[in-house]
């Protein structure tokens, strides 16, 4: 049977409330189901105390959750859009990331910020960021960015029992695609990233959604003789260089393609790494695909015509190919 | 316009046939005077040959995997200088003269200058593992980068080979035929005769387990060929008349013993089918730790078959050293002109008689071949004590 990634979502959370009695969801509306629908129907399910609506202020709501993470619940929060985490990122920054350390060990905040992110359908420039560039400069966060309902329910799950600060970031254009999902379905690892596509030309890095275009581009250059491989990071933070660096051992090539704005972002930090780490093995620089440095438009004609998708990667990756780049 | 003869210049002391490996330029292309233009093989290694004229390649006459004889023409260059041209084109082919300190004659065969060669990183990698040289490989990427591909070709392409084994039924191949050049003049021309003695390395391996500790972080591991290296360069030193080359035939009036300046050693390297002698200049000057450096690079160097011409020239004396798995005592010929060769037995524990008593020590036997038309028995028994008191002794630089 298919589900979509929000059933799936629910799913993931409805087994984590019933598997933990310290689990608790916190954020806007979400006893009546959240701004998508997540949550619905986990309120009467497992009560009103474990499902919990919350003011509409993101500084207030993160702080709640950060304190109850510290006395020793496992708060699972929603930041309605990621737009709206810069609300939220004093406390995060400042506070959620930092007590481990701060306290030498003896705290944790074992606490999942599920948020959304990027764009799809004309939610205009204030609710179709791609901010997760910000979050993978806070050392003491964990960045999940699921590329699939299927990978959602086992990382979200994973990210729940981590016992770390995790921003578990959903990207909306998402939330209607249908997956199987196994009844025993594994929970992968935090921090390993997993080969969507196996291909031995070219390594097309992306995660979230873009995983997604990722693999359409790659079966249309499968089409030309350009066998690529896809690599799904699942999470920024921590970074799963290992599998980076046997994909492009293996390839020579890379290419890094993510929803984000180019400046300064995750695509910026992995061609570093791989720049450091992995020059002997180039055979060409490494290329991104991303977001021209610019807003998000409204117009749903502009708004596609911005976003990067699997014709942008087919076209970087053939200049590749073709000895352009 | 005017034609210019584009010849083989001499290359090594015996250096004669040389096999064209590679064309880097076509016909019709400009080249400028001083451009590496072809790369040939010699019988010590490839090296690329310069434009002597500036102008446009007009005609190729030794193609590919032919022959060429030192002296041989091998293209036309179509110079825009007359003056240049109408000289260079009755110019009489290049003597090969036996002069004993004979320096090379101007032809480049350094590595090209000026116009980077673009290239992927792990292109470079493939090439260096390949002993493959980047810059004579065509780049299909952009701006000419060469890519691992282009490497990959480059490997597979025949002629770009090292020493390939030649079948019985075929010609030697130009090393084995320069190799035996090189010992039939030895052994015809060169009466020579050998003193043998025994050194104790006693010291020298606490010495150089003690060096060891001290190398600058990053350098080779000394090897017993360095200590060779320092202790014979200073016997050449402190024995000028070994330090020479015998030229000329002995009945003309201009045969010569020709002392050297420095002390410039050989060292002799077993390589497929064959042998070389890369050569480190003014070893004199070199601390242990430098000498380990240079041999690395030169063996590195030599087994890729990548050696500058001047490399493998200009020494008075060379050292075969044939390591552990050695034989107890051999004797070496001289690699002419050189004056002198020291053969290194295999180290092992022998008994031998010490303050009045016995001892097991490690010992090797060195032979010294020497050319008797430079040098007599006493000055070769006084060198071969000498060397071997260095040997024996703490008196060593390292750096």
């Amino acid at each position: 049977m298919m589900h979509t990634f929000i059933e799936i979502l629910r799913r993931a959370l409805d087994e984590e409330l019933a598997r933990d009695a310290s689990v608790h969801l916190l954020g806007e509306d979400v006893a009546a189901g959240g701004a998508f629908g997540v949550t619905r129907g986990l309120a009467e399910k497992h009560g009103a105390m474990r499902v919990r609506n919350t003011p509409i202020s993101e500084a207030a709501i993160t702080g709640l959750a950060t304190g109850a993470a510290l006395c020793g619940l496992k708060p699972v929060l929603e930041i309605m859009f990621i737009d709206f985490a810069t609300l939220s990122m004093d406390c995060l920054v400042n506070q959620t990331a930092k007590y481990r350390y701060m306290s030498g060990g003896q705290l944790t905040v074992p606490l999942v910020v599920r948020t959304q992110a990027g764009a799809a359908g004309g939610a205009a420039a204030q609710h179709s960021q791609s901010l997760e560039a910000w979050f993978i400069h806070v050392p003491g966060l964990v960045v999940v960015a699921p590329s699939s309902p299927a990978e959602a329910y086992g990382l979200l799950k994973a990210a729940i029992r981590l016992g770390e600060p995790v921003l578990f970031i959903e990207h909306k254009r998402l939330y209607t695609m249908k997956e199987e999902l196994a009844d025993d379905a594994e929970l992968p690892p935090i921090g390993k990233a997993r080969v969507a596509r196996a291909g031995k030309d070219i390594t097309l890095i992306a995660y979230s959604a873009m995983v997604q275009s990722a693999l359409e581009a790659a079966a249309n250059l499968a089409d030309s003789g350009i066998s690529a491989e896809v690599l799904d990071l699942r999470t920024l933070v921590p970074l799963d260089m290992a599998t980076i660096a046997a994909s492009v051992s293996k390839t020579h090539r890379v290419l890094i393609a993510h929803e984000a704005v180019l400046n300064g972002g995750v695509g910026a930090e992995i061609a570093a790494r791989i720049g450091t780490e992995l020059f002997d093995e180039l055979d060409a620089p490494v290329l991104r695909v991303g977001c021209p440095f610019a807003p998000i438009p409204f117009a749903p004609e502009l708004e596609r015509a911005l976003l990067p998708g699997a014709e942008d990667i087919v076209r970087a990756a053939r200049q590749m190919m073709s000895g352009g780049a | 316009m005017a034609l210019v003869a584009q010849e083989i210049p001499k290359v090594g002391l015996v250096m004669e046939a040389v096999k064209v490996v590679r064309w880097l330029k076509n016909v019709g292309d400009t080249v400028t005077q001083g451009e590496p233009l072809v790369e040939v093989e010699t019988e010590k290694s490839i090296v690329e040959i310069e434009a002597t004229a500036s102008g446009r390649l007009k005609e190729i006459l030794v193609q590919v995997d032919q022959e060429a004889t030192v002296g041989d023409q091998i293209a036309w260059i179509e110079s825009a200088e007359a003056q240049v041209a109408s000289t260079a084109a009755v110019a009489p082919k290049p003597q090969i003269r036996e002069s004993a300190v004979e320096r090379p004659s101007p032809v480049a065969v350094e590595p090209r200058v000026g116009d980077r060669i673009r290239s992927s990183p792990v292109a470079r990698k493939l090439a260096a593992e390949h002993g493959v040289d980047v810059g004579a490989v065509t780049g299909s990427g952009p701006r000419g980068r060469v890519q691992l591909d282009d490497v990959r070709r480059a490997i597979e392409t025949p002629t770009r080979k090292r020493a390939p084994p030649a079948p019985a039924a075929q010609g030697l191949s130009p090393m084995r035929r320069a190799l035996a050049r090189t010992m039939q003049l030895s052994n015809a021309t060169i009466p020579q005769f050998t003193v043998e003695r025994s050194v104790d390395w006693t010291v020298l391996q606490a010495l150089r387990a003690e060096f060891s500790t001290k190398l600058p972080h990053g350098s080779p591991k000394l090897s017993v060929n360095d200590f060779l290296l320092q202790a014979v360069a200073r016997a050449l030193i402190e024995f000028p008349a070994l330090n020479a080359t015998f030229s000329g035939d002995p009945d003309s009036p201009d045969a010569r013993v020709v002392q050297a300046s420095g002390a410039h050693v050989g060292l002799v390297l077993a390589v497929e089918n064959g042998l070389l002698v890369p050569v480190i200049h003014d070893v004199e000057r070199y601390g242990l730790a430098e000498l380990a450096r240079r041999r690395v690079d030169c063996v590195e160097r030599g087994l890729k078959g990548r050696l500058r011409r001047e490399e493998v020239d200009g020494a008075t004396f060379s050292i075969s050293n044939l390591g552990a798995q050695g034989p107890d005592r051999f004797t070496a010929l001289i690699n002419p002109p050189h004056s002198a060769i020291l053969a290194v037995g295999r180290q092992r524990d022998c008994v031998v008689a010490r303050n009045g008593g016995i001892e097991v020590r490690p010992l090797s036997e060195l032979t010294l071949t020497v050319d008797h038309r430079i040098a007599d028995g006493r000055l070769a028994a006084q060198f071969l004590a000498r060397l071997v008191g260095i040997l024996e002794g703490s008196d060593w630089r390292l750096s």
